[in-house]
């Protein structure tokens, strides 16, 4: 099963690999809203996984795809903790702003 | 064709990145996250790599960001003021520079070290990703199942009220 796609369409994959990455790291700068910024990490792991896949297509060899997985299985587990920090936050300071959380003490 | 595809699934994928960074309600970003994961997913599937295609929309569309949309609706954050920073200006020109040098390294890779593509995408099958998963990346692999465990206990013990606490 061979796909064909012309060589210059793999190097805008490229492009939109760093885009996404870019735009997971403005997002991650600007917001304020905390599960906004966990959002746009996932943002960034995806343009990872992009560039992943890609290679791993061009190359033929399978070891990009198997590092897609473990690395989609820690994104659920980033994000599975990280909104449990989040809830506790809010139990605490009744926001989810990031500028309210500035003292490391409870 | 192809190439249609290709160009329309990469805006739609951007496009609704954006949307995730801009816009002012989480419920928004959320479903833009959804939009923009089902956008890549459909670049997988034009490469031929279906496995991680139907991975990314179980796990991520499926899992991650309905875990997300869980705990908006769950905290009632949608409301709210305005969501952009101060340093607005400063985050903007980091994103730009991240961006000019990651094409810059890009093209440097592809000068050199990775193969050049000959136009024909070799499919890599289920079948021989399955075989590696429990032949040579076993180990990996089960470190990855204990931390899973891990995650649950984590998870139980982070999301649990406190002593007194009605939940």
């Amino acid at each position: 099963m061979n796909q064909v796609i012309s060589p210059s369409l793999l190097q805008w994959s490229h492009y939109l690999a760093v885009s996404l990455f870019a735009l997971g790291l403005l997002g991650f700068l600007v917001r304020k809203n905390a599960i906004v910024v966990l959002m746009c990490v996932e943002l960034m792991l995806n343009s990872v996984n992009l560039i992943l896949v890609e290679v791993s297509m061009r190359t033929g060899r399978p070891e990009g795809i198997i590092m897609v997985v473990f690395v989609i299985t820690i994104a659920a587990a980033e994000a599975a903790v990280g909104l449990g920090i989040i809830l506790n936050l809010y139990r605490l300071k009744d926001t989810v702003e990031m500028d309210s959380f500035k003292t490391l003490q409870g | 064709m192809r190439e249609g595809f290709f160009i329309f699934f990469s805006l739609l994928t951007i496009a609704c990145a954006l949307g995730v960074v801009f816009a002012k309600n989480a419920v928004y970003s959320a479903f833009s996250l959804v939009l923009s994961f089902f956008g890549l997913a459909a670049i997988y599937v034009l490469w031929g790599a279906t496995f991680i295609a139907m991975v990314q929309i179980l796990i991520y569309t499926g899992a991650i960001v309905v875990l997300f949309l869980f705990v908006v609706m769950l905290l009632d954050i949608a409301k709210g003021p305005p969501t952009i920073s101060t340093g607005w200006w400063m985050a903007a020109l980091t994103g730009a520079t991240v961006w000019v040098f990651s094409v810059l390294l890009l093209r440097t890779l592809n000068k050199s070290g990775l193969p050049v593509p000959t136009g024909t995408l070799a499919a890599v099958d289920i079948r021989t990703i399955s075989k590696l998963l429990f032949s040579e990346y076993l180990w990996p692999f089960e470190v990855l199942s204990i931390f899973m465990l891990a995650l649950i206990v984590a998870a139980f013990a982070l999301a649990r009220p406190e002593k007194g606490e009605t939940p």
